[in-house]
């Protein structure tokens, strides 16, 4: 991204009313702040040992940007139910925030007492990421004994983790806990080879310990990086899910001085990551050093790069490079008449939304569009198995030169992780125009 | 004191407070109404004219012990006979009030399936069924339960233990007969609750109840329910047809209740979104508890229309705007008397309605689950923060068919 870039993405977001934290240790919290001029990478120990330090930025631009410091975390194996496979990571309970409609209110955990538990769920056959909400269920239990109330976990984004499920779950007592997750019906429209699947409840669960190895094991792996870093604009790399096993011997992640976040350069689809963008972007391999076999590969959420999607990609009306807006990125692009993706002969018109730097799909929003002003068209979020997730919706007659307008009608009703959560908040119109097509 | 602890330990422990109150004497004549369901004319109500539930409930669940050797069910005269008088004890003892006790017995489609004949045509009573895609609940298969509520939780214990045979006087009244040998209670089964003002933060030593459930709600979730506008009325939920005219349907939903994240993650524009509407938000019409809605939940059928909308922009929709979409003319269809537990030491909800056909309940249930609409889960009312367990149907016949009726009484 350019420096000049900037500017365009700094948006007001004081329209939106973002709370203060209501838990009573966020004041504490937010004052560390002010003692963090010369150690933030060693920052002192909180009172609470199983809970690292959380830094307030300051001055956070209204766009992805770069948080404090890399999660640690512990990946548990994989299972598997019907087209799911999910991998459950566990971290200390951090602060995140959720979304409704336009409110937003940062969750800020009272004490390191639990875990943040997440959870990617994949399609097995595929390994495309499912990043949209069904109304997952979560249960704990410890001796058969129910632990809290179920939950519903988020829907959530960020930028190690890509999409994923998850919430921070109250844990009173040590011990080996086992979570069950019910997957009800996936509620979206599914094409190409999803078609027909997730229609059937599955239901999954896990072990996992929660001990004092593991607390101390997630604190210790945060990584923070230099104060003068936090909220530069940027995103963290995708995480490599092999390389973050603590239970791993050797642990590779303090001795990597290679940060990987991308404010060098690393930027939308222009470049491609390290261990992604292979022909088959959904491909369980990414992980191509094969040092790591002894873990299983979890897919991150990785929208294909623009280049990827067929048709007549539509161009910004301001001339840019890309069309962009609360700093998404909006791939979109005119489908010939008759794809697979219409029932009769119309063209398709398909906006895929993503994440600067990491391509992560925004889902959960309410996109429509028009045509010179015309009626306008609601698009429906819908996964396929080439084009991952999408709000795509059947367009007549569009020609070169037409005025398309897609209209945000809400933005991403998915919590953030931090470096998310000031972004694809206040998203103005995406004016594009259809291009002469290149024969 | 609570009722969730049943049984000899919890009767001891009332009489202290047995000696301090003076529970007004029921009544052994007719004057009853027919309907069992008559409670909102014997209930208080708040300055807006909300009827005011009463605050102590138990459902105790009962399976038959009588067999049945005829196909009429006159085979069980003599069960009968025990059921009335056992029942009519209890009018005996109580005033019909909140302040003494009120009470229904209903009857599963479990326990009509043992005759011959069929369920009258004005009654709709089919077997409970999953609801959503997301749930999974087991089913009340028993007989029948008995609905016992009062402001007084030890009139609630009192009543239940008399009915088994374990006191041989109930507030001064001899207890002539009792219920033993006809049912058997499935203490699995039986449930416990309690609603008004104050009473859900009283629970905060329960796990899965924070601290910050507010003070003054009647409701775990933190707002008032019932509004005089969203209540059908009695009439409304009346069988008006064939001998069971006079009785009513009623549909029991039990659920766990997610209140950490309802109350320490979402804030509370947030939670009026959820509850009502984001446009009560967005007008700040609700208050801290519900105090500024008055006698309504505050619908328009503006806001009630808008449901759809609202899903698309601003992304959330209410649960109670979700609701009234089912609604007929404007007019609710169901008579709520849920309330909420501590039972399983885990927050959660009795849901009990009551209307004139099972068939209405699924209309509103559908409305409220929303799946027609296009919302995240979490942001589509408070459907991310209920779990159903268990659900059950039955008819409450009129008083006159209380006691073990047939499928089709003369």
């Amino acid at each position: 991204m350019s420096d000049t870039d900037n500017t365009k993405r700094r948006i007001d977001r004081r329209r939106f009313l973002v709370h203060a934290g209501a838990a009573a240790g966020i004041a504490g919290l937010a004052g560390c702040t002010l003692e963090l001029d010369d150690e933030s990478a060693d920052p002192d120990p909180s009172d609470d040992p199983a809970m690292p330090q959380f830094y307030e930025i300051e001055d956070k631009p209204d766009a992805v940007y770069l948080p404090t410091h890399r999660e640690a975390m512990r990946m548990l194996e994989p299972v598997e139910a019907g087209e799911y496979t999910l991998a459950p990571m566990l971290s200390y309970p951090h602060p995140f925030w959720i979304i409704s409609g336009n409110e937003i209110q940062e969750e800020v955990p009272e004490d390191g007492n639990g875990v943040h538990l997440m959870m990617t769920v994949w399609d097995t056959d595929t390994g495309i990421v499912l990043p949209v909400d069904s109304g997952a269920q979560l249960r704990v239990e410890k001796n058969g004994e129910q632990v809290g109330s179920p939950r519903t976990p988020w829907p959530m984004i960020s930028q190690q983790m890509g999409f994923h499920f998850g919430d921070n779950v109250t844990l009173e007592e040590d011990g080996t806990h086992t979570a069950e997750v019910t997957l009800p019906p996936l509620d979206v429209r599914t094409t190409g080879e999803l078609e027909g699947k997730y229609e059937e409840t599955q239901t999954l669960s896990f072990e996992f310990e929660y001990d004092q190895e593991f607390r101390e094991e997630v604190v210790a792996g945060v990584e923070y990086f230099d104060e003068d870093e936090w909220g530069e604009l940027g995103a963290l790399e995708p995480m490599d899910h092999g390389e973050h096993d603590h239970r791993d011997k050797e642990d590779h992640h303090h001795e990597d001085d290679d940060h990987e976040h991308g404010d060098d350069g690393h930027h939308h689809d222009e470049e491609d990551h390290e261990h992604g963008d292979d022909d088959d972007h959904h491909d369980h391999e990414h992980d191509a050093d094969g040092e790591h076999d002894d873990h299983a590969h979890v897919p991150y959420s990785e929208l294909p790069p623009a280049e990827e999607y067929p048709g007549t990609h539509l161009k910004p009306a301001d001339g840019d490079e890309e069309a962009t807006s609360g700093d998404a990125v909006f791939v979109t692009t005119l489908f010939e008449p008759g794809s697979r993706l219409v029932d009769g002969d119309e063209q398709y018109l398909l906006v895929s939304p993503r994440t600067p730097y990491n391509r992560v799909p925004l889902a959960d929003m309410s996109l429509s569009a028009s045509v010179d002003d015309g009626e306008s068209v609601s698009l429906e979020q819908t996964i396929d198995d080439e084009f991952d997730l999408h709000y795509g919706g059947p367009l007549e007659d569009v020609e070169s030169g037409d005025d398309v307008t897609v209209e945000i009608d809400s933005f991403p009703q998915v919590a953030r992780h931090q470096g998310y959560d000031t972004a694809f908040l206040d998203m103005p119109p995406v004016e594009l125009t259809v291009p002469e097509v290149d024969e | 004191m609570a009722v969730a602890v049943g049984g000899a330990s919890a009767i001891s422990a009332c009489v202290d407070e047995q000696d301090d109150i003076d529970v007004p004497t029921g009544t052994d004549d007719d004057s009853l109404p027919e309907r069992q369901h008559a409670w909102d004319g014997f209930l208080e109500t708040d300055d807006d004219g909300n009827v005011q539930p009463p605050e102590h409930h138990v459902l105790v669940a009962l399976s038959l012990e009588a067999k049945l050797d005829d196909g009429d069910g006159d085979s069980f005269d003599d069960a009968r006979e025990t059921v009335e008088t056992s029942l009519r004890t209890l009018e005996r003892a109580y005033e019909w009030s909140n302040d003494g006790l009120l009470f229904t017995i209903g009857y599963t489609p479990s326990y009509f399936d043992r005759f011959d004949g069929e369920l009258p045509e004005a009654v709709d009573l089919p077997e409970p069924e999953p609801l959503t895609v997301s749930e999974d609940p087991a089913f009340d298969e028993f007989d029948a339960v008995i609905h016992l509520a009062s402001d007084h939780a030890d009139v609630v214990l009192r009543a239940e233990e008399a009915l088994f045979g374990e006191l041989e006087e109930l507030n001064d009244e001899p207890v002539e007969d009792d219920l033993t040998g006809v049912f058997e209670r499935l203490d699995d089964h039986r449930r416990t609750g309690f609603v008004g003002e104050g009473l859900p933060a009283e629970h905060t030593d329960v796990g899965g109840v924070p601290d910050s459930v507010p003070e003054d709600a009647p409701f775990f979730m933190g707002f008032r329910s019932g509004f005089r506008e969203s209540q059908a009325t009695e009439d409304r939920v009346t069988i008006e047809a064939g001998p069971f005219a006079g009785g009513t349907t009623q549909q029991l939903s039990s659920m766990g209740i997610q209140l950490e994240v309802w109350f320490e993650q979402e804030n509370h524009t947030q939670r009026v979104m959820k509850t009502f509407s984001p446009e009560h938000a967005e007008k700040d019409l609700v208050g801290e508890v519900g105090e500024a809605l008055g006698a309504s939940s505050g619908l328009t059928d503006e806001r009630i229309e808008a449901t759809e909308a609202d899903a698309t922009n601003p992304g959330v929709v209410g649960h109670a705007q979700k609701a009234a979409r089912a609604r007929e003319n404007g007019n609710p269809l169901l008579l709520r008397r849920d309330f909420n537990t501590v039972d399983g030491d885990s927050p959660g909800l009795h849901f009990l309605s009551l209307q004139r056909e099972l068939t209405e309940f699924r209309a509103v249930r559908d409305a409220m689950t929303g799946a027609d609409l296009d919302v995240q889960t979490l942001n589509n009312g408070i459907m991310g923060y209920i779990f159903v367990d268990r659900r059950g149907n039955y008819l409450v016949p009129p008083r006159s068919h209380r006691s073990l009726p047939p499928a089709s009484p003369e």
